[in-house]
């Protein structure tokens, strides 16, 4: 059993940075299994493990023996060789394409390392392809983004993540952050050479900053939906029903149903891809304040979860009595009003803007479907071509807006200060800073020198 | 063979602040020039000081370096530039009588005890077993030194250039030393081709200035220096603007310029272009600035600021004569370019110290700086250092957040710089702790402990601080609560109405509140000075950002206590980028604090870099 050391970072080959191998296809029995290889010993791997392939001739799917250690025959398989720097890493690269065995797998696997590779860890090829210059940090984010899409949304925004939209928006964002900085730096330092920076045209580059800033970050609201999925709160009084339908819409009995109210005391969530729009669903414990303390620890946790939804489900049951009020739907949120049980209680008794159903007739469901569509469909933000910003990107971003909200261009020594640290924020994104840049972009726009 | 402990080769304004500091250290100091009248000579522009070089003459003055002191007396217009910015980029600068300047600082290194100036050229260097041992003279003399502080400007390999004239030479009518190069070179050091460049000189009589802008200095002038009571100002300076015209006319001429025809290889500076130069990179800009600069108060050379050039005679008197004022302007001397070897950058540690040559120090334009400051700064880094070494001390090197000194070594000895370095205040990351107010409070200390500043002297400075402290802790902790009497002094005294309880510092904090007449009439910023009263109410205004700054700082520390072992292969670890790789084995960074300066380098190849590091450091 190979096992894959504890950081690879420390793992050292005399001449060069190491090679590594890994399965890409999930573990476990599958018709093909892929295996790869990266690092300057790749072809080396090659030679040994796959000795009739040749190395040079890359990007060509070829039919080859692999051989283990002692070079017994050990499968026949695809192989690939993508000579760096055209490859995903930038380093040489191999890829074999085996049947699916666990067995086989670790065994070629073995082959590669007693040829010279060692087991690569969660995501270092897509590390070496940053450390190579072929993807940037947030289209390597992306790529993750990608392979966990589960939605054609999620894919969609990863795809244009992946080709280079966000960080295009990234390094716009930081070229205009250096402009400023120039401008606020220009005036600064060349005083004696009759160089003046207006105010205005400070401001102007602020301002721009700042919208470029306000725009990124309007995304992030649907960057988090995006990656999480939108938040869906099933409410509604004890013994409304909320379990039944969240089980109705899980297509499995997910929750705990009862006859008794209160049987849901923890919050059960559930992911759904409604319409091709990742949904979280959330199940509550019914509305009462009354109770004992888990109850009422309950029902403080609904209310939280309420607060915290983009769409929600409020449920009443029809067989509720008629001095019952109906529940309140919190303000704001978009909501679908259902009166539950109408197996129990004839169909007059829902009321306008109420959707009657039955989970155990199936009465009503399918316009619940369509309701529920209509309601995702109309809460999914149109980004209009950008994309959504994820978490990280959200803070590194906010921290770049505070330093410019207590920019004060008029005190250019304390002004530089802030956007100097916005610069640093940006750069935690993608890349870094020197004074140099600066200094480049003040020679390339003032004349400077007396 | 006679023995010095410190033979400094070069007179200028490295190589003298280099023997000042050395002989005050208690070394004998032998210093050699080709000319003894050329003496800490200004053969540029008459001012010392200004933004980002005024910073580095107040640190040179609190490290008991002669440049502020010796501007004081010389200087003959004193001005603050950036007076409406925030303290921390207050640059002062001195208009200075060349004449003056030289002669002072002359008499004190002629004065100075353990110092003998000596006239001859330098051809080589006695080097035995890999170390500098001393210098060999023309003729064939040899000087014996414990080390060798090379400061020799621009005179290696020196070749002016006027239009398409060439002659070799270090300045105007200077021979160059060629065989010194040449020993370098054999040294096995690599040399690089700089060029920088000087405008005509005019003759004052023939110059109408009715027409022209007078420039004034400041009215309360302020001296550099701690051993400097007062200075005054004894002259103006004018301004006036090329005309439109003259881009033509150097356009026409293009042809003729060495530096626009390519016959100048050297890398000149971009923050000081020539005319024509500013001609072609800013065809937009219909006029230039022009400052005439006088010379000295006996002299009548006025230097002609914003016109450097090397444009052939006949088409510099045109440009000139085409100037309002200069018309019937007669010339006193041309301008010329000069290109010169530098040692390239990174052959040279943060001690000034050559890596392949121990024992040679070297400072100034020979390391590739341009400016008087920048050349006094590593000259006394280049004479401590160089006498500490004789010692067996360890090396002064002022860290980038602690002084503006610390910028110049470590961009200058620790980067790969391709044209003359200036410095400017962008350079410095910690720049809002680094006003020129606070030098003498950042680095007396050191210069007290190197034996450079006088016991006394820092007593004197060491109260001043202690009691600009004190007052500003008072202003802090004093809590004004609104009872009808405080509320009468707080109308009377700065204007507004008291409604909730806050403290004087909150108060002069305000922008609507004039900090300076109101600091005057309170009680614990009365007994100040108005010096010290000034730098409080400077200190108030970056309260948050100093705050940020000190985190920074202790960041860089922390950073700075983790070195890099000289035999550190990047390669061998994973995950860095090959640009990084490369950069780290270029750059040879000493510590993580200096591996985030090198160029390319990324927060993710940080962390990479302290986890290996921080490791191997538990390890060992």
């Amino acid at each position: 059993m190979v096992k894959a050391s504890s950081s690879g970072l420390s793992s050292d080959l005399a001449g060069g940075a190491d090679t590594i191998v890994a399965r890409a296809t999930p573990p476990g029995r599958g018709a093909l299994a892929l295996i790869r290889v990266s690092g300057p010993r790749a072809a080396a791997c090659a030679a040994q493990v796959c000795p009739d392939l040749s190395f040079d001739i890359g990007w060509r799917a070829t039919l080859t023996k692999l051989r283990d250690a002692g070079g017994e025959p050990l499968e026949r398989a695809v192989a690939t060789a993508f000579p760096g720097p055209r490859s995903y890493t930038g380093e040489d690269m191999l890829e074999v394409t085996i049947h699916g065995s666990p067995f086989l797998v670790e065994a070629v696997i073995e082959s590669f390392v007693a040829a010279g590779a060692r087991p690569a860890e969660a995501g270092e090829f897509t590390r070496r392809a940053v450390a190579n210059g072929k993807l940037d940090l947030v289209q390597a984010e992306a790529i993750r983004d990608l392979v966990a899409a589960d939605t054609a949304w999620q894919h969609r925004n990863a795809r244009q993540q992946l080709a280079g939209a966000l960080s295009a928006q990234f390094e716009r964002l930081r070229a205009a952050l250096v402009t400023l900085l120039a401008a606020i730096e220009g005036s600064l330092d060349y005083e004696a050479q009759g160089v003046a920076v207006p105010a205005g045209e400070r401001k102007a580059r602020l301002e721009e900053c700042r919208s470029q800033l306000t725009a990124l970050l309007a995304t992030a609201g649907a960057g988090e939906r995006l990656r999480e999925g939108l938040r869906l709160v099933i409410l509604g009084p004890p013994n409304a029903g909320k379990s039944t339908l969240f089980n109705y819409l899980c297509g499995a009995e997910r929750a705990i149903v009862s006859s008794h109210p209160g049987t849901t005391r923890d919050l059960v969530e559930a992911e759904l891809n409604v319409g091709g729009v990742p949904i979280v669903v959330q199940d509550t414990a019914g509305l009462r304040t009354e109770g004992n303390e888990i109850e009422r620890e309950a029902h403080r946790r609904a209310q939280a979860a309420a607060a915290q939804a983009d769409l929600a489900v409020v449920l009443w049951a029809g067989d509720a009595g008629e001095e019952t009020a109906a529940p309140e739907v919190p303000e704001g949120l978009p909501a679908i009003r259902v009166r539950s049980k109408t197996d129990l209680v004839p169909a007059s008794i829902v009321a306008d803007g109420w959707l009657g159903i039955s989970c155990h007739s199936g009465e009503g469901l399918e316009e619940f479907r369509c309701e529920l569509l209509r309601l995702v469909l109309g809460e999914v933000p149109d980004l209009g071509g950008a994309v959504a910003i994820a978490a990280r990107h959200r803070r590194a971003l906010e921290v770049a807006a505070a330093e410019l909200e207590s920019c004060n261009v008029e005190s250019p020594d304390t002004a530089a200060e802030n956007v100097r640290w916005a610069l640093r924020a940006v750069d935690e994104l993608i890349g870094e800073v020197v004074t140099d840049d600066v200094l480049d972009e003040i020679y390339s726009s003032f004349c400077i020198g007396k | 063979m006679s023995k010095v402990d410190v033979v400094v080769v070069g007179a200028g304004h490295a190589g003298c602040e280099a023997a000042a500091s050395a002989a005050r250290m208690g070394a004998s100091v032998a210093l050699v020039t080709l000319d003894r009248r050329t003496v800490a000579l200004m053969p540029c522009n008459p001012a010392i000081g200004g933004i980002g070089k005024g910073h580095l003459v107040a640190e040179i003055d609190a490290l008991g370096g002669l440049q502020g002191w010796a501007a004081d007396r010389a200087g003959i217009q004193f001005k603050i530039l950036n007076r409406s910015r925030g303290p921390a980029v207050w640059g002062p600068r001195a208009q200075c009588d060349k004449a003056v300047y030289q002669r002072s600082i002359r008499r004190v290194v002629e004065r100075l005890r353990g110092v003998t100036l000596i006239e001859a050229e330098v051809e080589g260097l006695v080097i035995e077993a890999g170390r500098a041992r001393g210098v060999i003279f023309a003729g064939g003399v040899r000087l014996g030194a414990g080390a060798v502080v090379l400061t020799t400007g621009t005179f290696l390999g020196g070749l002016l250039h006027t239009g398409e004239n060439q002659r070799p030479g270090g300045r105007l009518d200077e021979q160059p030393s060629t065989a010194l190069g040449q020993a370098l070179a054999a040294a096995g050091l690599e040399l690089r081709r700089f060029k920088t460049g000087t405008p005509p000189r005019l003759d004052r009589t023939s110059i109408d200035f009715n027409r022209l802008e007078e420039q004034a200095g400041d009215l309360a002038p302020r001296p550099f220096s701690w051993r400097t009571r007062a200075v005054r100002n004894q002259c103006v300076c004018w301004v006036t603007r090329t005309p439109p015209s003259v881009q033509a006319l150097i356009n026409d001429n293009r042809h003729r310029s060495p530096l626009l025809s390519g016959a100048i290889e050297g890398i000149g500076p971009r923050y000081c272009p020539s005319i024509e130069d500013k001609v072609v990179r800013f065809p937009h800009h219909e006029q230039h600035t022009v400052f005439l600069e006088p010379e000295g108060l006996a002299s009548d050379s006025i230097y002609v600021n914003g016109l450097s050039t090397s444009l052939p005679a006949d088409v510099q008197e045109a440009v000139v004569h085409m100037v309002p004022g200069l018309e019937r302007a007669t010339f006193l001397r041309h301008g010329y370019a000069v290109e010169y070897d530098v040692v390239a950058p990174l052959q040279v540690g943060r001690n000034l110290e050559c890596s392949l040559v121990p024992g040679l120090f070297l400072a100034g334009q020979l390391l590739g700086t341009s400016g008087y400051e920048e050349a006094a700064g590593l000259g006394l880094l280049a004479g401590i250092n160089a006498t500490g070494a004789l010692r067996g001390e360890a090396p002064f090197i002022p860290a980038r957040e602690d002084a503006y000194l610390g910028v110049l070594v470590d961009d200058v000895c620790g980067r790969d710089h391709r044209e003359p370095y200036r410095m400017f205040t962008s350079r410095a990351e910690h720049r809002l702790v680094l006003g020129v107010d606070t030098a003498r409070e950042r680095l007396m200390d050191h210069g007290r402990r190197l034996g450079l500043v006088r016991e006394a002297a820092f007593h004197v400075e060491h109260e001043r601080w202690c009691r600009r402290r004190g007052a500003r802790e008072a202003l802090e902790a004093g809590r004004l609560t609104p009872t009808v009497a405080t509320r009468k002094e707080v109308f009377e005294k700065a204007g507004i109405e008291l409604s909730a309880p806050t403290t004087w510092a909150t108060i002069l904090r305000r922008q609507d509140v004039d900090a300076e007449s109101v600091a005057a009439s309170i009680e614990n910023l009365s007994d100040l000075d108005a010096e010290d009263r000034r730098i409080v109410i400077g200190s108030l205004r970056y309260d948050g950002y100093l705050a940020r700054q000190e985190r920074e700082r202790e960041r860089l520390h922390r950073l700075r206590h983790i070195s890099i072992p000289v035999d550190f292969d990047a390669s061998t670890v994973s995950g860095l980028s090959r640009e990084v790789v490369e950069a780290l084995g270029r750059d040879r960074p000493r510590t993580l604090a200096d591996a985030e300066r090198v160029p390319g380098m990324t927060p993710a190849a940080m962390a990479i870099l302290a986890g290996r590091l921080g490791r191997r450091g538990r390890a060992g």
